[in-house]
């Protein structure tokens, strides 16, 4: 019996200098990791708009994130914004959160005290929001987010974050729509699929093969079991075109040629291409549909966003 | 204490000769096997689980006396654990570009059996100096091992050697594939086998016509 | 335990499946369910009006996904006028919970209210998926190469092989169990989920700390044969990951339970067919520089081919 009090006492000592450590540890750092993480997202969204160390994006480049919110209250269901607007004195971003019914109808808005810098955490936006919220309100979920970037008042993409399970775990990406909703560039953020196999999803002439396709055609996209025909990879592989390879007129015609071709699955991974191909489906169809609404309540309400 | 005649270089050789965790003990199969596609990841991984080694060697030598002998195993898989996590935040807090090629791996070295059992073989036993050498040892061994199963399976699966084009075609995909570890480090073992009973013969002819 | 007990456990846990299984959420409305990719049928309690078959008008969405209305193409109802089936027009994400409103059911003329049920896949084959995944499609062996040491190391004879898998399963359901209850309530309502290593391993430690003591002090026998195995399963890396796989996964009781089953089954499996080639094999001229280790890699690694033949595959 005193053994195992003194192997249960040794155990739970060792346990709680471990953790102490750990948690000490992770104190000092999560701020710093924070950052890092912030930093590298950045510069995924800045390489999807065709920005990087040799062609920097201009100081008047902004980007604003929109949060998605489910509202229940009592037995109705509302969908809810959270949009940065301008406000009057046009020096700082101010956040409103305007309520929409499952109809598409504006139903209320809301003018949110809340620091640009605040809206990356999660509990500081619900914080603000419970603070505006009628009191009925039973719960808000968090449901997703997009990106508009923009350049002085011009508005360049909209970045659309997503997952859909892959092979192995979740496949993040980031989808980039210009203003007519079409896709821009595809971005793999993270995965965790085989080196060699699946990992083929990151490189360029999978990736690029969603370029040029509208949402109408997104809406019906397939993944065809073929191999690429050498030309259309070539022209697939932007980084390893020669000097003079194509003129403006080859690229338009070679564009025109392959927009409409569903995508080609990548020779042993076919389930890691469906994957990509149906979260890109799912998340543009779904992104459609709600900022066509959104859209047309922020010029009826006359809502001056930030973007 | 120490083994009598064993001098530091010793033990350091024998990490990667004699005892080399991978072709020798075979254990911490699992990395072996699953990780090593290319050289580079196997590099990546070795530093890593050298790093770890040698920090958890230290902890071990300078607090042996304090454990109970039956629960020694939790304590050095605690110990590990406690060093992989605190490399894990901090590589993702101050190298965000290390972290970035590193980061899977880190989380994985927790799982190792080998650096466990070291710690029981060698650290529970011997004074600071030679066990962090035999930290060293072990952990180079290892990575020179990683390295060179994932040289031949990147060479014969993708026709490149750290992201180089050396052959300008891929020889046989099967070799990327997760299951090719198992052959590969099968055969390699069998190499170093080979070579050893040949060089005992050889030793063994020397000394009889001698 | 013994077999009567653990029969009587086992009937009981079914009960308890089935019961969960059974519960509709409209009193009318029996069965929902998915079929193909893009069909959903409902089966009811009494016969259906043909006239609101083909008028009402369904509502159907993705539970996440409230306004957004998923479009019908056409209804089929069947001679007993019991069984609904509805085709839509694009193919349905089926991992996803589905919601459904029927305004106003007209049955034989008198109305059974409006019905707001949830199509969604089998609890049951969510459930035995995560089991065949864990054993077959995903073994921790030849899939994902965890416990490699221990299983080259103990599959020198078939006895001990069995010895093993059968103490490794009972130590790594009790301690996901656990485990999962420590990680549900109190590591992540408080947000210290990075200590979860440090948990999992303490709580391993203590379920064979435990299990070594009740098996010396109950059935001394059977601690001979299987005592010697509790302390290698510690130094296995395989009996950590399975709740942090857990844990990344946030699986709940049931789940998690069918995966640690799955996990020790698996390995189970992969012991017992190792142990016996490596029998036979100890018996047949091999060269020198092969015996031992590099024949047992070689021989895994054709086993861990052929279970590469399982990937891919889901049942529901």
């Amino acid at each position: 019996m005193k053994e195992i009090v003194k192997i249960t006492i040794g155990l739970t000592l060792t346990c709680l200098i471990a953790a102490g450590i750990m948690g000490g540890v992770f104190i000092i750092t999560a701020k710093a990791k924070k950052h890092n993480e912030y930093l590298n997202f950045k510069e995924n969204m800045l390489a999807l708009l065709g920005y990087n160390q040799t062609n920097p994006a201009p100081d008047s480049l902004q980007l604003c994130t929109v949060y998605r919110y489910l509202i229940y209250q009592g037995d109705k269901t509302s969908l809810g914004y959270m949009l940065p607007v301008k406000s009057k004195d046009a020096k700082d971003i101010r956040y409103q959160f305007i309520r929409v019914d499952l109809q598409g109808q504006f139903v209320d808005k809301f003018d949110l005290e809340i620091e640009t810098a605040q809206t990356t955490d999660l509990k500081d936006r619900e914080k603000a929001l419970a603070a505006v919220l009628p009191k009925d309100v039973n719960q808000m979920i968090f449901a997703d987010r997009f990106i508009v970037a923009s350049n002085k008042d011009k508005r360049l993409a909209y970045l659309l974050p997503g997952k859909s399970p892959g092979f192995k775990t979740n496949i993040n990406f980031m989808l980039a729509l210009n203003s007519k909703y079409s896709i821009v560039g595809l971005q793999i953020l993270e995965h965790q699929e085989d080196p060699g196999l699946g990992d083929e999803i990151e490189r360029e002439y999978f990736k690029n093969q969603f370029t040029g396709k509208d949402s109408e055609r997104v809406k019906t996209l397939k993944v065809i079991k073929e191999p690429l025909p050498d030309e259309q990879l070539k022209y697939l592989e932007k980084s390893k075109w020669a000097k003079d390879a194509y003129s403006e007129k080859d690229i338009k015609a070679l564009q025109k040629k392959y927009q409409d071709k569903d995508i080609c699955a990548i020779t042993g991974a076919t389930i890691s291409s469906v994957a990509v191909v149906n979260g890109v489906k799912n998340v543009v169809t779904k992104f459609v549909y709600r900022v066509k609404i959104l859209e047309n309540i922020i010029s009826k309400q006359k809502i001056t966003v930030a973007f | 204490m120490i083994e009598n005649n064993k001098s530091y270089s010793n033990i350091f050789l024998n990490g990667i000769l004699n005892d080399n965790p991978i072709f020798r003990l075979a254990l911490s199969m699992c990395p072996a096997v699953g990780i090593s596609t290319n050289v580079m990841n196997g590099l990546l991984m070795g530093i890593a689980v050298l790093f770890v080694q040698f920090c958890s060697s230290l902890t071990i030598t300078l607090v042996k006396d304090f454990i109970h002998p039956r629960i020694r195993i939790p304590t050095y898989t605690l110990t590990i654990a406690t060093w992989v996590t605190v490399t894990d935040l901090v590589l993702a807090a101050f190298f965000p570009v290390a972290y970035k090629s590193l980061g899977i791996f880190v989380r994985l070295i927790v799982v190792f059996c080998f650096i466990t059992m070291r710690l029981d073989v060698f650290a529970r036993k011997n004074p600071v100096f030679p066990s962090l050498v035999d930290a060293l040892g072990m952990g180079f061994g290892f990575m020179l091992g990683m390295m060179a199963i994932g040289g031949v399976r990147e060479l014969m699966g993708m026709g490149t050697l750290l992201g180089y084009d050396v052959l300008g075609f891929r020889p046989l995909l099967f070799f990327v594939l997760p299951c090719s570890g198992f052959f590969v480090v099968g055969f390699m073992m069998a190499i170093f086998n080979y070579t050893e009973i040949v060089y005992n013969r050889r030793k063994r002819e020397m000394r009889s016509v001698a | 335990m013994t077999k009567s007990t653990l029969i009587r456990w086992f009937i009981c846990f079914c009960i308890l499946l089935g019961c969960t299984a059974c519960k509709t959420e409209h009193r009318f409305v029996k069965r929902t369910e998915f079929k193909k990719t893009n069909i959903i049928v409902l089966c009811f309690a009494g016969p259906v009006d043909e006239s609101w078959a083909n008028s009402a008008a369904f509502r159907i969405n993705e539970k996440q996904d409230p306004d957004i209305l998923l479009k019908v193409d056409r209804v089929e109802l069947s001679k007993d006028r019991r069984t609904l089936t509805i085709f839509m027009k694009d193919p349905l994400n089926t991992s996803n919970p589905h919601q459904m409103v029927l305004p106003d059911i007209m049955s034989e003329g008198k109305s059974q209210g409006t019905a707001v049920v949830s199509v969604k896949k089998l609890y049951w084959g969510n459930l035995i998926s995560i089991l065949i995944g864990a054993m077959f499609i995903y073994n921790y062996v030849f899939v994902k190469y965890l416990g490699l040491c221990v299983y080259l190391g103990v599959t020198q004879k078939k006895s001990t092989a069995i010895g093993m898998g059968f103490t490794f399963t009972i130590v790594i359901i009790f301690s996901t169990s656990i485990s999962w209850f420590l990680y549900q309530y109190i590591l992540k309502p408080y947000q210290i989920e990075f200590l979860q290593i440090i948990v999992f391993i303490g709580l391993v430690s203590l379920t064979v700390q435990a299990v070594d003591t009740i098996l010396r002090k109950v059935n001394p026998i059977l601690f001979k044969e299987f005592g010697v195995y509790l302390v290698l399963i510690i130094s296995s890396c395989l009996i950590l990951a399975v709740p942090l796989i857990m844990a990344a996964q946030n699986y709940d009781f049931f789940e998690s339970l069918m995966l640690s089953t799955g996990a020790g089954l698996g390995f189970f499996i992969a012991l017992f067919l190792m142990a016996c080639v490596r029998e036979r094999i100890d018996l047949s001229p091999i060269p020198e520089s092969y015996r031992g280790m590099p024949i047992a890699f070689i021989v895994s690694g054709l086993f861990a081919l052929s279970f590469m033949g399982f990937s891919g595959m889901s049942i529901y």
